[in-house]
Order: structure tokens, then C-alpha cells, then sequence
């Protein structure tokens, strides 16, 4: 499974259970829609490191990282490519 | 409106509104105002018509709210991160004959509607979802009306307010005890001079009074962080905004103060003159760390959504008396009460009571609760504090969420300073979960650890410092304890 589909799945399971969403658009706003708050937030980062390895330094915490599932997606392509 | 008109007579173009690029002059705000209103008006809005607002914090949420407010319609501002049950919970309860959204909420809004028996009109602030109407539209093609004072006693807003009834209560406040909160602001010196960074929501009382409401009785330019969460992600921007726009007051809540500390880098945030956090106690540590890296002291501030504000530490030296929220500004007025409603003596903890002229009358349609909560005209806040010999209030816990233990009644308060003393607790909340028997409960303190913590040598710290039936039953370790937007623990995800 693709990075993509692995956090698309990851928001739709853990952030947004409940809702009758069954696919989100790789390029919608996760944050302005509030889909990933504060506490959303830690656990896709947590779910960073445990998945890919990747600690997401004080600097990498931007909404332009975490706008979307695409963004997350080419941040996650961007730390395993310079790990 | 009054004091609208005032600012527009006094500084036209002064800046009323920061968002983004977008500078807003009172001028300019308050023809947008009675241009909407006029536009609202002609679709049947009225005095005494509830209209929600589903919005985040933009320059349309100012216009809206002041347009509502000034037809003598009442405002009900909800968290528009909020799920369709809960919105549609409060919209029906307050009974709205129209619903104000933007692009993101106004699918959620349309359903809403759909719910009710009466047809209630959605109006977004843009044609994203193909609406017949928005309120672009409405300010272009209205033209302005001049709009009268309204009369005290009329309903300004509905928010809500949760605890003791399962379901949230629906608190009305008029425009008598709005403009009475206003004044109360006026203690904190607020005035044209002044530029309020707002990153705490307009839809919550906080952000109402201390963000909407006060700077535009006292002509303060209102600084608007757009799109505040995750405030994690947001937080470099509320420096640079704070750093760029010459901010003087920031109002927040301690997760703002405690999260800018942390932030790698710096900023230059010398114009604050007051920061206040509400919502929650704050922190020894945040207070410190905010203080030694930007070399401003944070001050408390309470409030409430049924009282609104009611006091700050304006003391000249806040750090030793860091930890009160000072005392009742203008007339607010606090009691400390024991079980038997006795009023007890400064350095004596028991239940903060308040009388203000700000508060509301009661809760709409709960007769039985408020002969409680209101009893002899004070509201009972729940919240356990004390007095100093000058006045200074120190809250000092919840009376509601006292945890029973066989028989005992445990503060997790009391607990959770003794847990977050230990050195490898970061943070830490305790709370009751049910227990074996019927209405017995364990204390189950969730812990956010910063090393490697055994669970035994908390419990072996705890059993040194508490009485036994004190001592956390369960403990659950986590990376972060959940918070609402303005950082209150939401408790009922640690249960």
C-alpha cells in the first residue's frame, strides 16, 4: 500500500471514525476543514515514526506538510529519500 | 451598534480588521454591516430570530455577528468543527430560522436545515456549493440602513455550556449584559492604541468578549490568525503575526503560551503589554518558560459562558501571584461558599458563587436546574477557590468532578499535582471510571511521561505523598491528553 492510501486509511479509521466518509480527495485541505486537529495531528505523527521511521523534527511541523494527503505523501517521499 | 458608529465618527480609517493581506477600516466594516443587515432583514430576519453562524474566524464572522446582533436577531455562534449532531443539537434548540456558513460547513448546514419543520434558509459567504444565495451577494445589492440601538433586554446571543445535564445547556445572554462585559474590559485599558491578536474562536465566549466585542467598544484593531488548528502547525505564524502587526494584547489559553515557548527559533514579541490565559489553570512551567523566552509574564484571567469575563490579574508584579485570577473586576462580585451555602472567610476553599451584571438570568427552559445554579441571584460556577485577604481569587479545583471511591470523595486535582510532580511526568489528568459496584468508581490518572516511567515507582510516589484510596487504580500512558480548542481537557476521551 502506497504511502497515500496508508495515511488516507490512517484519517478515515482513527480521525475521522463515525462519519460516513469512505474516501477523502488526496488534494482536500485537512486542516482548514479541522479533519486533523491538535490531537489528530500527534497521532499521524506517531504513526510516522512507527510506519516509515521518520521523526518529524520541530522544523517539519507546517501546515504546508500537512495540508493534505498529497502533501503528507510527498513529505513522507521526501524523509525516506534523504534517510 | 453604537459603539460602532462611535469608532466610525471618531477614526474612520483606522484599522478595525488584520486578516491576512485584507486591512478593513471601521468605516468600511460598519457599511458592510448595515448593508447585510439590510440584506437579512429583507429575507425575513428579525428581532428575536435565532440565525446561526457556522463560521471560522474571518472578517465575514465580524460583519455577520454584528449584523445579526444589531437587527435584534440573536446570534448563535457554534464550533464549526463540531459534528452534524452536535450543530443540529443547538440549532435546534435555539430554534434558528437561518443558518450562516462558508464553503466547508455548508453541506453540514443544508442537511441541518433539512431537519427542521419550518423551512430554515442557509446563507454561505460564498456560491461554493451552488447556493441560491450568499452573503457576497447580499452586501453587494443591499443598500446600507441605519441601525438603532437596541433595547437592553433583548436576547444578543445563545451559546452553550456543558456539565450537570448530559446535554449542553443553552445559555441566553441580552444586549444589557453584553455591553456590561464590555465595560468590564474596560478595566484592562483597552483603547484605539491597541491591536488584539485573536487566535482563540469567536463562536466561544472567550474569543467573544475578548476578541469581538471589546475591541469594538474600545476601537482596538482586532488581529485575526486565520485558520489557528492544529495551532501546533499555526504556531510560527502567530509569532510572525504578533511580531509584524505590533501586537499589544493577546488573549489565549495556556496550550497558546505553552506551545510558542517550545517553538524553535524567536521572535520579537516586546509590544505585548497584557497576555491572558483562560480556559484553564496555567501552568508554573508554561508561565516561566513564555516569560524567560519572550520576556513577557502571562496573566489569568476567568471567565465563564454564563457570566462571561469577571476578573484578571492586573497585579503590577504578577509572577508571585501568578497562580490568582485576581479579583472581580468593576461590579462582579464573588462569594466563596461551603456545602451549606455559608460564605467562608479569606484562605478558605469552597465554591466560587458570582453575581455580575454581565451574567445571564438562567438557562433557557432548565427551571429546575437553575434554582440551583442560580440560587439567590449567584452563580454557582463549580469551580472550588479561594479568596485573599485583597480580593484575589485562585481557583483551586472542580467541585463537579470529584471521583467516589468507596465512600470517599477524591479531587483529581489533589492527585494530578502529586502525579505531575513526579520527574518523568509531563503531564498528567486523573479521572473517575467506573468501578465494580454501582456508583463506585476507580481513579485513573492518564500520564503524558517525558523518560521511560515504570508504573510502579508512580504508584510507590503516589502512596508516599496520598492516602491510600487517593492513589491512582488504573494508569494509562499516552503521547498527548486531548484538549478542546481552547485547551480544555476533554475528559470524556480518557474514560
Amino acid at each position: 500500500m502506497s504511502a497515500a492510501a496508508e495515511v488516507e486509511q490512517f484519517i478515515l479509521e482513527e480521525l475521522m471514525a463515525g462519519s460516513a466518509v469512505v474516501a477523502i480527495d488526496h488534494d482536500e485541505d485537512l486542516l482548514g476543514t479541522g479533519v486533523i486537529d491538535s490531537h489528530g495531528l500527534l497521532q499521524l505523527v506517531t504513526l510516522l515514526r512507527e510506519r516509515y521511521g521518520i521523526e518529524v523534527s520541530e522544523e517539519a511541523l507546517t501546515p504546508e506538510n500537512f495540508q493534505t494527503i498529497a502533501a503528507i505523501d510527498a513529505f513522507v517521499q521526501r524523509e525516506r529519500g534523504s534517510a | 451598534m453604537e459603539r460602532l458608529y462611535a469608532q466610525v465618527a471618531e477614526r474612520p480609517d483606522a484599522t478595525a480588521i488584520v486578516y491576512g493581506d485584507e486591512r478593513i477600516a471601521w468605516r468600511e466594516l460598519v457599511e458592510r454591516i448595515e448593508r447585510l443587515a439590510h440584506g437579512l432583514a429583507d429575507r425575513g430576519i428579525g428581532a428575536g430570530d435565532a440565525v446561526g453562524l457556522v463560521l471560522r474566524d474571518d472578517p465575514w464572522f465580524v460583519t455577520c455577528f454584528h449584523a445579526v446582533t444589531a437587527l435584534g436577531a440573536i446570534v448563535v455562534p457554534v464550533n464549526p468543527a463540531f459534528k452534524q449532531t452536535e450543530i443540529a443539537f443547538s440549532f435546534h434548540s435555539a430554534g434558528v430560522k437561518g443558518i450562516v456558513s462558508d464553503e466547508r460547513t455548508a453541506g453540514v448546514c443544508e442537511r441541518i436545515a433539512a431537519g427542521f419543520d419550518a423551512p430554515v434558509e442557509v446563507i454561505t459567504t460564498t456560491a461554493a456549493h451552488g447556493q441560491a444565495l450568499t452573503l457576497e451577494e447580499l452586501v453587494e445589492r443591499s443598500p446600507g440602513q441605519h441601525l438603532a440601538p437596541r433595547d437592553p433586554d433583548e436576547v444578543f446571543v445563545y451559546q452553550f455550556s456543558s456539565g450537570s445535564t448530559g446535554r449542553p445547556k443553552r445559555v441566553p445572554r441580552t444586549h444589557g449584559q453584553i455591553a456590561a462585559e464590555a465595560d468590564l474590559y474596560g478595566a484592562l485599558e483597552i483603547g484605539p492604541d491597541d491591536r488584539v491578536f485573536s487566535a482563540i474562536p469567536f463562536f466561544h465566549t472567550w474569543g467573544m468578549g475578548a476578541c469581538l466585542v471589546a475591541p469594538s467598544t474600545w476601537g482596538a484593531t482586532v488581529v485575526i490568525l486565520e485558520d489557528p488548528n492544529p495551532f501546533l502547525l499555526k504556531r510560527h505564524r502567530a509569532l510572525e503575526l504578533i511580531e509584524r502587526e505590533r501586537c499589544t494584547v493577546f488573549p489565549g489559553v495556556p496550550f497558546h503560551y505553552q506551545l510558542m515557548a517550545e517553538a524553535p527559533g524567536s521572535a520579537d514579541l516586546s509590544s505585548l503589554r497584557l497576555c491572558f490565559s483562560a480556559g484553564t489553570a496555567l501552568a508554573r512551567e508554561t508561565f516561566d518558560a513564555f516569560g524567560e523566552k519572550f520576556g513577557v509574564l502571562v496573566r489569568q484571567l476567568y471567565g465563564s459562558t454564563e457570566t462571561g469575563f469577571m476578573a484578571a490579574n492586573l497585579d503590577a508584579d504578577p509572577v508571585a501571584t501568578f497562580a490568582s485570577v485576581g479579583p472581580g473586576i468593576g461590579d462582579v462580585d464573588f462569594e466563596i461558599l461551603d456545602d451549606d451555602g455559608t460564605t467562608l472567610p479569606a484562605g478558605i476553599d469552597g465554591e466560587v458563587t458570582v453575581a455580575s451584571p454581565a451574567m445571564t438570568a438562567g438557562y433557557s427552559d432548565l427551571p429546575d436546574v437553575n434554582a440551583q445554579a442560580f440560587a439567590g441571584g449567584r452563580f454557582q460556577t463549580g469551580d472550588l477557590g479561594q479568596l485573599d485577604a485583597e480580593g484575589r481569587l485562585t481557583i483551586t479545583g472542580r467541585k463537579k468532578l470529584l471521583i467516589e471511591v468507596g465512600g470517599y470523595k477524591v479531587d483529581p486535582i489533589e492527585v494530578a499535582d502529586v502525579v505531575t510532580a513526579h520527574p518523568k511526568v509531563g503531564e498528567a489528568v486523573v479521572v473517575g471510571v467506573p468501578g465494580k459496584g454501582p456508583g463506585e468508581e476507580l481513579v485513573k490518572a492518564v500520564i503524558v511521561p517525558n523518560a521511560e516511567l515504570e508504573e510502579r515507582e508512580l504508584i510507590d510516589f503516589c502512596r508516599e505523598r496520598l492516602a491510600n484510596y487517593k492513589v491512582p487504580q488504573v494508569i494509562e500512558l499516552r503521547e498527548e491528553i486531548p484538549k478542546s480548542p481552547l485547551g480544555k481537557i476533554l475528559r470524556k476521551y480518557l474514560v
